[in-house]
């Protein structure tokens, strides 16, 4: 149900695009908002229900598929577990910033979520993210 | 490596082949074989391409392409990258802005005090792939990131990425748990990030991040080592 809090042990994934993530290596941008964002596009992974991680990626990658127009080859998928990232800025954020993961469904991506409370000074929470990515998958097969 | 000034140097001609969409012209120069000069540009598909031309039998050639349909157009010879004198629209614009960074590039891959040669095939990457997505870097901030590399020579390379509003990210870390990380914004500003161990504490890391401007950058993170390792 939407603004349901995603359970510290599940995980979520973000898309990543190429220019997030030159040379394959994920970058901190890739957890940076837009200006106009309140929150960080994710999916809740085991909303999807999917038997094994294979079958979540690839599942991820026919919503991506469906919600943009095109995957580009170096785009990424980041994997991260949503209490380790709410732990890691907790501890070590500058102002012990408390994120919230909540569950935001959207009509052709009913496992869309969102990570909030990312602003201000949000290169630093960016960077303490980026620290959490547990593993990294291509976008597209 | 020398600087290298097609426009002035002589081992340079200029000659012309027409096409009915594009107007492309080479420059060839003539160097020692052992010479390389990796720095051609050719813009296909929209993307721009860079190709390695090693001196065989002396000779390299330098694409120099004016991009678009140019029936309403004028091209200077003299430039290195054609200029394109159009009323000026949004289209034009972003065209304007896209000569600029290649220009830029062109001059990191060719200045002789630039210690970092990688670094203008990063950002030629990372320009392919923001024109991939329809998008392209924010020209205020590779302005400032341009400013900041012409200032500070001898850097290692950093990653470079794209944040969401196309402004340039640079990023440095080494081994030891070391980040340092800076945003190029508009108007020459800069928000940073550190992470560095706490050498008293070996166990704990300092965290901290800040907004300056890059002109003072370096002394701003000085009292924390920054340039010590991110320095050649």
């Amino acid at each position: 149900m939407k603004g349901d809090e995603i359970p510290d042990q599940d995980h979520i994934a973000r898309y990543c695009r190429p220019t997030q993530a030159p040379g394959g290596e994920i970058q901190a941008v890739a957890f940076f908002l837009r200006e106009d964002e309140e929150s960080l596009s994710v999916n809740w992974m085991e909303f999807l229900s999917c038997p094994n991680r294979e079958s979540e990626i690839a599942q991820l990658r026919n919503i991506y598929f469906a919600k943009l127009n095109r995957v580009a080859a170096g785009a990424k998928i980041a994997v991260l577990k949503v209490g380790e990232i709410r732990q890691k800025v907790l501890m070590e954020s500058q102002d012990r910033r408390n994120l919230k993961v909540l569950h935001n469904p959207e009509v052709n991506d009913p496992s869309h979520s969102g990570i909030y409370n990312l602003k201000p000074d949000y290169e630093l929470i960016a960077e303490l993210i980026l620290q959490t990515v547990l593993e990294a998958y291509p976008a597209r097969r | 490596m020398p600087e290298l000034n097609p426009q002035t140097d002589e081992r340079f001609e200029v000659s012309e082949r027409t096409s009915m969409a594009y107007g492309t012209k080479f420059l060839t120069g003539n160097f020692p074989k052992e010479e390389l000069y990796p720095v051609a540009w050719n813009r296909e598909n929209n993307l721009f391409r860079q190709s390695l031309f090693i001196g065989l039998e002396g000779k390299v050639n330098y694409f120099l392409t004016a991009f678009v349909n140019q029936e309403s157009l004028e091209v200077s010879e003299a430039s290195s990258f054609l200029r394109k004198i159009d009323p000026i629209t949004q289209e034009n614009l972003l065209d304007y802005e896209e000569d600029e960074i290649q220009e830029s590039i062109f001059r990191i891959r060719t200045s002789p005090s630039i210690s970092c040669k990688e670094l203008a095939n990063r950002l030629l990457t990372l320009l392919n792939d923001a024109k991939e997505e329809e998008a392209s870097i924010a020209i205020d901030s590779f302005r400032n990131f341009y400013s900041f590399f012409q200032i500070n020579t001898n850097i290692k390379c950093p990653t470079i990425s794209l944040t969401p509003e196309n402004n340039i990210y640079a990023s440095w870390k080494s081994k030891q748990n070391r980040v340092f990380s800076v945003h190029f914004l508009a108007k020459g500003s800069v928000r940073f990030v550190i992470f560095k161990p706490n050498d008293r504490h070996p166990e704990q890391q300092i965290r901290l991040s800040g907004t300056a401007t890059s002109d003072i950058l370096r002394e701003t993170v000085t009292p924390y080592g920054v340039w010590d390792w991110i320095s050649e």
